[in-house]
Order: structure tokens, then C-alpha cells, then sequence
């Protein structure tokens, strides 16, 4: 490490690709192999992902990264038809590009088109965001506050949490939104001044999760306010968080699109 | 009910859930081999959802009744229903006439779950503090039944904060059922993330402690050791909280984490941490600050590093034979300090038995599948935070009864008492020192 870049950052905080890199020990994010796909393989899949990440409908095969847990057994069970992604580098700004969809009589992905550009009005040149948990069992939340701790280091990035909405510009959403969590989230949103922004950080605060089927949580942030970036993981680990932000202030180009890497 | 009462009144409860339109209260008995722990025994109360209430005789299980209740039971006699987790039922705050209400929550000002604290303060002294909390209840036991093991799994992982302890609560009792038992290696795996668990969540509580009171050098000091476990944790178990590791049967994966490097950390907090702990900052902020008495504790039935730390000598891991010659850490104070010197010394303890785990790996396979075939049992765990309890019933290999308790549900109510006379600013100094997961108890 240089001398120039400890001046700059501090000897413990880690460099900005270091951060998005999935460390080597652990299992990344799946990406389906269009050739490895056959009958077989998808039964396979479909019957041993744990969290029903796997569809198949129409002649489409597809996996959805917002209800993927991370454990990694479809690729060691199946590495003809699943591969990983070794990058952080997930947020994306509408939903959809979060799902893999292989068009199973063509063998390839389907192209959803180019990613929209992220709202102008957000490129702020530091950012205060406030933090809502709205059902997630703290392990996101945990997440969140490791972005503060020497190795991450946001405030570096000109990040920083604030205790209230009036001064955020961005609001950062965990869980799936349970039922009685509902209205003080609407009212976070609301008591934040214009323009702001929000980021549902983790597949719960995406879809439910593994929640997704109860009568207790509304299943999704943007059932109850309006959501600009999407953050996948379970948790998140923090450089996937840190993406996403980056994403919303438009320092960083969403790079995941119809669920694969561009 | 003499029968009961007589056990109660010897042991203490463990756990009340519906089962049927019964009800089954666990209880410890006192004195077991070594002296401590004993035998658990269920006994089934009522009928047609009804059940005498005992809440008032032993106020452990007041929290316990007002949740049955919430879930279609008639708790009859008890003094004061209120809904804990449901919103949709009507809640009214205690009322003290002449004196000032203060809410605060659900949303907090920093990263932290949602809660609702109301206080009754003469001047900045709190007189009372009501908890309300359920702003986390998703519903996750009512999803469990018809789960296999699997998907049964990932909710269960999601009930605390603490998801290694949960997994492996759940697995034991899923095993027991059948009458089965992970292979040696997979036992050895699991209690090593179960102490690196522990060792991360005791340094998350200790530098929280130091934010809370301004002391920046020991909240970075711990912070930096502690986030470089919990790569050690991510390295043994692909996760950095340990989630997807625990299967029933045994574990998933055997990770690599690098012993020398806990061994390192250890060696520098053993070092630090008793320095932090006597710095006259931290003395004069924490002692005597935030006491919750050892009879309170046995009387609401407190558990963990909050009871240990109010003189109850009571730890799940004396009974574990893969423990040997383990004694619990225990402080007489209640305070503050008393919690974070057993966070501190528990810490040390954990990555050393991590590491005694880890050095002593038995032989064999990881997991073994086990055998078809219907059964119940309850198995307990010694979470960071104290006994996690899981019961579940299979049925050809589905969950067909489940219930968890998550040891924040049996400590919340020791937050109430700990503020009892404390300045209002203290609040979130008591409030860390017991550091509870909201989730866990809104199951």
C-alpha cells in the first residue's frame, strides 16, 4: 500500500474495489448457465433451492436474486447449470433486472433492454441517509452500521447517518415491512424533505424473503413508498450497500442487468 | 395445578406454547449433576383454550400468557391483558397523573430495530418505563408448520439476531424427535460458530457500550477486533453471520478459518480489554448505573449475560459434556459494568473454546441424514443473549408444531426495571447494556 493512499484513506479502510469484491472463501451471487440447463438440472434445482429462487413458466427458466439466500448448494450440486458472480456490484434501480430469464428453446438470456439512468436530481456530492427497520431481524441493520466502522469507511465517500428524516436526503429501508411497521415508514418518508431518495436494502425489504407469504408483513418497501435502487443479499454484505448508494448518487453505473453482469 | 405450582416455585419456566387447543408449560428443575441446571418436564394446562393464569404468582409468565392470548387463548385470572405483538388490538399506556410522558421509538435515531419506549419522568428522573414493542412481528411462527426441515431452517435463522444458536437449537430438537444425533465433527463445527457467534455479539454490545458514552478510543479498538472476526466467523461458515451452516442432521460446510489469527485476537483483547474496562470514564459512567437485583432477575426469570451479571450462576453450557470443566461468569453488581465485564470475560472464554473446538475436530462425516419417522422434542441452546428454546413435532419429515423462544423475550422487561430512578439521558446506555433483539421477541 502506498504511502499516498494511506495519507489519503487511513492505513485500515480498505480500497473502494476491495470492498466490491466477494471475499474468496465465500459463495457470490448465482448466475445460471443457459447451456448447462437441461430438464434434469431444473428439476434438480427447482426441488433443492431452499428459498424457491428457481421458476420455470413458459419455456423460461429463470432465478430471481432477491429470493437467493446465499448458500451456495445449486453450484455445488449443479455447476453445469449455475456459476457465480464474484462482484458486490448488485443494486440495480428497477426490480426486474434482479431476475435471470433464459429463454429455454433460444439457450440465452433475455436482454430487457439498457438500464434506465438513475434520478439526476440525487447526484449529491455527500449524502445523510436515515435508517428504517421495518421487520428485518438485524442482521441488515448490522450491516448498515459496519459501512461506519475503519475497514468500510463511508464517511470517506461522504456518507453519513443522521438520527432524523428532516435532515436526510435518502432513505435506507430493511425488512419486509411488517404490518405494524407500515405507517411509521410512510411517515418517515413523508417528514423528508424533496428531492430524496430510497434504497431497500436486502431480498426481505425487496420481496419479503422468506416472508413473503405472511399475513403479518406487506411483503416489499415499495408497497408503501416509492423505491430508487434495490439492493440484494441476505444480508447484503456491506460493499453490495455501499454500491447502492453509490448507485443512487450516480458515482457508479448500475451493472447488473436482466440479473447478469455487464 | 399443585403440581404446578410446586415446580414452578422449585424451578423455573423455560418456555409456554399453544399445543392443540392445549397449552404446555416447560419447566427447569433445579439441581442437576452438577448442581445447577436440572431436568426439564412438560406439564399441559387447560383445555379449549383456556388456562389458569399464573402470571400474577410468577411474573415470568405474564409476557408468555399475553402472547397465547394475542393467539386465541384465555389466560383466566390474569391481571392485566395486553397485546404484545398484534397492533390491531387496542393498547393503552399506563397513566401516572402528575407526571411527564416521554415517547420515544418506534423509529429511532440511529441504526437500531424499531421499539416503543414510553417513559413517566419527574424531571429528567424516570419513574416508569412501559415497553411496547411487535413493530418487528412478521408472523414467522405461523409460517412453520408444513415446512421441511430446509425451509423451516431459513425462518429459524431469522427469529433473533443470533442465528447459529437458533439453527442449532431447532436441529437438536428436530434430531431428538427422530431419535438421531449429528455425527462428532458436525457437534464440534457447530459450537465453534456458536462461540464465535457469542465472542462477536459480546464486542458488538461492549463497543456500543463505549459509543453510548463517548469513549471513542475503546469503541474503535473493540469495533476493529470485532469486525475482524466476524471474518473468521464468514471463513468457517460462508457467512458473515452464520446463516446456511446448520443443517438437521449436521452442518453444511466445513469453512477454514485461520486459527493463529483468532488466537491473535484473542491475545489483544485479553490485553485491552480489562484496560478499557478501568479506565475512570468508563467506571464513572457505567457503575452503579442501571441495576436490576438478583431476586428480580429469579423472579421475572431473566437468562443469560443479564441474569449472570445480576448474580444468577446459571449457563446452558454446564450441562454440555462437550464443555468440560465450564463455569459460568458471574457478577453480583446488576449494573451496567457488571454486564459489561461478563460480556468482556465471556468473550475471552468464547474464542478460547472456539479455538479448543476447532483444534480438536473429530473424525468423520459432516452430516447424516436422518431417519423418516414422526417425533417431538425441545432443545435448548446457550445464545449470546442467553437460552434460545426451540420445540418442534415432525410428521414424515414435515413440521407439523413449532415454537421458538428467543432469550430477548424473557429479558425485555429487565430494561424496565434497570431505568427505575435513572436519568432519562442514561436510557440508552441501560438499553445497550442488555443489547435485545426486538425481532427475536416479535417472532
Amino acid at each position: 500500500m502506498s504511502l499516498l493512499y494511506t495519507l489519503k484513506v487511513g492505513n485500515l479502510a480498505r480500497k473502494l474495489e476491495d470492498i466490491l469484491k466477494v471475499p474468496q472463501h465465500a459463495f457470490g451471487y448465482p448466475l445460471l448457465k443457459p447451456e448447462g440447463l437441461t430438464p434434469g438440472v431444473r428439476e434438480g434445482l427447482m426441488r433443492l433451492c431452499p428459498s424457491g429462487a428457481f421458476a420455470e413458466a413458459e419455456g423460461i427458466f429463470s432465478l430471481d436474486l432477491a429470493r437467493c439466500v446465499g448458500c451456495g448448494r445449486c453450484a455445488l450440486a449443479y455447476p453445469l447449470g449455475v456459476g457465480e458472480m464474484r462482484s458486490l456490484e448488485v443494486a440495480v434501480t428497477r426490480k426486474e433486472d434482479l431476475v435471470q430469464q433464459v429463454d429455454l428453446e433460444r439457450g440465452g438470456f433475455l436482454d430487457p433492454g439498457p438500464a434506465p439512468a438513475p434520478r439526476r436530481e440525487l447526484r449529491l456530492p455527500t449524502l445523510a441517509f436515515r435508517e428504517v427497520s421495518a421487520g428485518d431481524t438485524g442482521l441488515t441493520d448490522s450491516e448498515i452500521a459496519l459501512l461506519n466502522n475503519p475497514f468500510n469507511d463511508m464517511g470517506r465517500f461522504g456518507f453519513q447517518v443522521v438520527a432524523s428524516p428532516r435532515h436526510a436526503d435518502a432513505l435506507l429501508v430493511t425488512g419486509p415491512v411488517s404490518r405494524n411497521m407500515a405507517e411509521a415508514l410512510r411517515r418517515t418518508y413523508e417528514a423528508m424533505p424533496e428531492p430524496k431518495g430510497v434504497v431497500a436494502v436486502g431480498n426481505e425489504a425487496i420481496s419479503g424473503g422468506v416472508f413473503a407469504g405472511s399475513s403479518q408483513v406487506l411483503a416489499g418497501v415499495d408497497k408503501v413508498v416509492p423505491v430508487d435502487v434495490y439492493v440484494p443479499g441476505d444480508p447484503p454484505r456491506p460493499g453490495a450497500i455501499l454500491h447502492a448508494l453509490m448507485l443512487l448518487v450516480g458515482r457508479m453505473t448500475q451493472r447488473l442487468v436482466g440479473g447478469v453482469l455487464r | 395445578m399443585g403440581k404446578v405450582r410446586e415446580a414452578l416455585r422449585e424451578g423455573r419456566p423455560v418456555a409456554l406454547f399453544p399445543y392443540g387447543d392445549r397449552v404446555v408449560l416447560w419447566v427447569e428443575y433445579p439441581g442437576g449433576e452438577k448442581g445447577v441446571l436440572g431436568p426439564t418436564q412438560a406439564f399441559f394446562l387447560g383445555e379449549r383454550r383456556r388456562f389458569p393464569s399464573l402470571a400474577a404468582e410468577f411474573p415470568a409468565l405474564d409476557w408468555f400468557e399475553r402472547a397465547l392470548w394475542e393467539r386465541g387463548f384465555e389466560p383466566v385470572g390474569h391481571p392485566g391483558l395486553k397485546p404484545l405483538r398484534r397492533h390491531d388490538l387496542p393498547h393503552t399506556f399506563r397513566e401516572f397523573p402528575h407526571l411527564h410522558e416521554v415517547p420515544v421509538g418506534p423509529v429511532h435515531a440511529g441504526i437500531i430495530e424499531p421499539g416503543h419506549f414510553r417513559f413517566s419522568v419527574l424531571g429528567e428522573r424516570i419513574v416508569n418505563l412501559e415497553i411496547r414493542l411487535g413493530y418487528q412481528h412478521r408472523g414467522l411462527l405461523s409460517l412453520m408448520p408444513g415446512k421441511g426441515a430446509e425451509a423451516a431452517l431459513l425462518l429459524v435463522e431469522r427469529a433473533g439476531i443470533e442465528p447459529v444458536a437458533h439453527a442449532m437449537a431447532f436441529a437438536e430438537a428436530w434430531e431428538r424427535a427422530l431419535g438421531w444425533g449429528a455425527p462428532p465433527r458436525a457437534q464440534y463445527l457447530r459450537r465453534a460458530a456458536l462461540e464465535l457467534e457469542r465472542a462477536f455479539g459480546h464486542l458488538g454490545h461492549l463497543a456500543g457500550l463505549f459509543t453510548d458514552i463517548g469513549y471513542a478510543y475503546g469503541a474503535t479498538q473493540v469495533g476493529r477486533i470485532r469486525a475482524l472476526l466476524q471474518g473468521e466467523l464468514d471463513r468457517l461458515t460462508g457467512h458473515r453471520y452464520g446463516r446456511n451452516f446448520i443443517r438437521v442432521g449436521g452442518v453444511w460446510r466445513e469453512g477454514q478459518p485461520d486459527l493463529e489469527v483468532i488466537a491473535a485476537h484473542r491475545e489483544e483483547l485479553a490485553r485491552l480489554l480489562p484496560r478499557l474496562l478501568k479506565n475512570p470514564q468508563v467506571l464513572d459512567r457505567m457503575r452503579y448505573v442501571g441495576e436490576v437485583r438478583r431476586a428480580e432477575a429469579l423472579a421475572l426469570g431473566f437468562v443469560g449475560p443479564t441474569a449472570r451479571a445480576s448474580g444468577v450462576g446459571r449457563d446452558l453450557r454446564q450441562d454440555d459434556p462437550l464443555y468440560p470443566g465450564f463455569t459460568p461468569v458471574v457478577r453480583q453488581g446488576g449494573d451496567v459494568l457488571s454486564r459489561a465485564q461478563v460480556y468482556a470475560e465471556e468473550g475471552l472464554k468464547a474464542l478460547e473454546y472456539a479455538l479448543f473446538f476447532l483444534r480438536h475436530l473429530p473424525a468423520g462425516p459432516l452430516a447424516l441424514d436422518p431417519p423418516p419417522g414422526e417425533g417431538e422434542a425441545l432443545a435448548r441452546v446457550e445464545a449470546g443473549r442467553g437460552e434460545v428454546v426451540w420445540f418442534v413435532r415432525v410428521e414424515a419429515g414435515r413440521v407439523v408444531v413449532a415454537e421458538g423462544v428467543d432469550p430477548s423475550f424473557k429479558n425485555w422487561r429487565a430494561l424496565e426495571l434497570a431505568v427505575r430512578g435513572e436519568g432519562l439521558p442514561d436510557f440508552p446506555l441501560c438499553n445497550k447494556s442488555f443489547d435485545l433483539a426486538y425481532a427475536g421477541s416479535d417472532l
